[in-house]
């Protein structure tokens, strides 16, 4: 039975790459055009390609690999009841510990994905993962940290953290209440509830040989994700190579308008939360202040690169939700931040 | 049931092997391109031990990879939760297959990609004292500046790559560089107008060092502090091409 349903979630899987691929082909043209009506030698459109490619890759690889590592860890090591013990038992409560439960597994967005959908495989909640999922990339000390030495302790340190509590658990108790575990996760993340109950007794194995299996299943997970993060990593530096940073930056004004245009820019970039902060810090002249909270607490939640990886954890129509819920969302709070500023 | 566990027996082997070359070769590859240095192309220096953990964790999972695949099948069928096609290899190979073909570069002149901003980036960095600044540094300090005449006099001495507008004025151009804060991803061209006696002789992407004096003059439309050059000299791309703020 689970062998079946294997070979369905890779048949689905292969029509997905397939439309990737070609979505893929259609944006490599897009440089051939680009060289051929901008006088670019194909060859540099080419080689900015690769260079911004491979540095978004190598930067967050790492973090894909810390996730992928701490979702083998919390398999073997974290017994399901253990996560369902500490947590609380209605939508809303478990959605607000999910949205602290960065705080105990610093991830940021390359990294969150995994564990997340570990999170899942031994029962957590959907409102509890979907809440970590889009907080603890922001919700971690390594986050907070960078966001205070840039901007200090002050409106948009304390409006990031609002917002995105705000965000990340309105967002969990909707997609939360909206359908069964079954309909919300594709089955790859309900695995657990079938499989891992009735052939994985790791409490029976030694530290050693559960740290060896933790690392087994890291690889799987990293190849599993990495996948996402690699489409990803293509689509943004597409996205960068073709389209003129200044012809979004020129539109960014206007209380409203501002917000909408930072929030895209956040999800093309797709830049670590890690260092969002300094990369805002350059259009804090350019924007109103709503705007850059926005930017900095959407762009953790989803960007091209995790929006892709969601795939490998919902369903299709909720990773939809799960990319414009936040993006409203955000919108409206950057929006009753700029009122409130009085950049109306 | 049984027809499956036969398919896990060698295809499920080669699979295994793929996946451990593909591990090492990243490992291989982070760590070429900090023996290189072409690290220094792609990301912050100041984030290089995250590429040197990346490397050996990939090492890491090389091994451990590996060394399932060579046990017996009936325990590691237990842990088996996803199935990695070759789909999946050939998907995560991507980046390796592009590191081999293509010349590692760092973002230059063609990466420009609508302007060259006059405005710095991140937040005030080290004092430095004037010819010791870069780029960065001095646009720091004309953001701070209460008038652009306020430099009139001061001595500069600058490293960047010739960027051209057709509205620039005759013998002007932008020298500029690359910001990058975390990685290429927030790659952000900066630059300083430089007006010189034949400044049209250098040609887009060349790399220069001028050294010069600062005067408040009309730039396009603006009135900004202007390097007026004496000296330049044509040189070679740093080895760290871009400014860190």
């Amino acid at each position: 039975m689970i062998l079946s349903s294997l070979g369905a979630i890779d048949k689905t899987n292969r029509l997905k790459l397939a439309g990737l691929a070609l979505l893929a082909a259609i944006l490599l043209a897009a440089i051939g055009y680009q060289a051929y009506s901008a006088e670019r030698a194909y060859t540099l459109v080419l080689s900015v390609f690769a260079t911004r490619f491979l540095g978004i890759f190598v930067e967050a690889v790492p973090f894909l690999l810390l996730g992928s590592i701490t979702s083998g860890l919390i398999e073997t090591f974290i017994k399901s009841d253990d996560i369902m013990r500490y947590m609380p038992r209605n939508r809303l409560g478990a959605a607000l510990g999910g949205a602290f439960l960065g705080l105990v597994f610093p991830v940021c967005e390359c990294g969150v994905v995994p564990v997340a959908r570990r999170l899942f495989k031994k029962g957590s909640p959907v409102s509890l993962g979907v809440a970590f999922l889009l907080a603890a990339p922001f919700m971690n000390p390594i986050v907070f940290a960078s966001t205070y030495i840039a901007f200090g302790f002050g409106p948009v340190f304390i409006g990031r953290i609002i917002v995105t509590i705000l965000v990340a658990v309105i967002v969990a108790v909707v997609v939360g209440s909206m359908a069964k575990r079954s309909a919300v996760l594709k089955p790859i993340s309900l695995a657990g509830e079938h499989h891992d109950h009735a052939h994985c007794d790791h409490e029976a194995l030694s530290t050693r040989a559960k740290l060896m299996s933790a690392l087994t299943i890291a690889g799987d997970e990293f190849f599993e994700m990495g996948r996402f993060l690699i489409f990803g990593s293509i689509l943004a530096a597409l996205m960068q190579t073709l389209v003129p940073q200044e012809s979004l930056l020129s539109l960014g004004t206007g209380p409203i308008l501002s917000v909408v245009f930072m929030q895209i820019l956040a999800y093309v970039l797709s830049v670590c939360s890690t260092v969002d902060s300094f990369l805002a810090l350059a259009f804090v002249n350019t924007f109103t202040a709503g705007a850059i909270v926005s930017f900095l607490s959407f762009g953790p939640m989803v960007d091209i690169k995790s929006t892709l990886m969601f795939t490998g954890v919902f369903r299709r129509r909720i990773v939809l939700y799960l990319v414009l819920l936040p993006f409203v969302m955000n919108l409206l709070s950057g929006a009753v931040i700029n009122l409130l500023l009085g950049y109306a | 049931m049984t027809a499956a566990q036969h398919d896990h027996q060698s295809p499920v082997d080669r699979i295994a092997w793929a996946k451990s070359l593909i591990l090492f070769g990243m490992g291989i590859y982070l760590a070429l391109l900090i023996l290189t240095g072409n690290l220094d192309n792609y990301i912050n220096q100041r984030f290089a031990w995250l590429v040197v953990v990346g490397a050996l964790l990939f090492i890491v999972l090389a091994l451990t990879t590996l060394n399932g695949s060579l046990k017996p099948k009936r325990h590691d069928h237990e842990h088996h939760h996803y199935h990695i096609s070759w789909d999946i290899i050939l998907v995560v190979a991507f980046p390796l297959l592009l590191a081999v073909l293509i010349p590692s570069r760092a973002l230059g002149i063609e990466a420009v990609n609508g302007g060259v901003s006059l405005s710095p980036v991140g937040i005030a960095g080290v004092a430095r004292s004037p010819l010791d600044r870069n780029i960065l540094d001095w646009l720091r300090e004309f953001d701070r500046a209460s008038t652009p005449a306020q430099f009139n006099g001061t001595a500069v001495d600058v490293t960047g790559f010739v960027y051209r507008e057709p509205s620039h004025p005759d013998g002007g151009f932008m020298l500029a560089r690359f910001t990058m804060s975390c990685c290429v991803a927030d790659a952000f061209p900066i630059g300083m107008p430089v007006i010189a006696a034949a400044g049209e002789e250098y040609t887009a992407g060349e790399w220069l060092r001028v050294g010069g004096q600062l005067k408040a003059s009309a730039f396009g439309a603006e009135i900004l502090p202007i390097v007026f050059a004496d000296s330049i000299e044509r040189v070679d791309e740093p080895r760290q091409p871009y400014l860190y703020p």
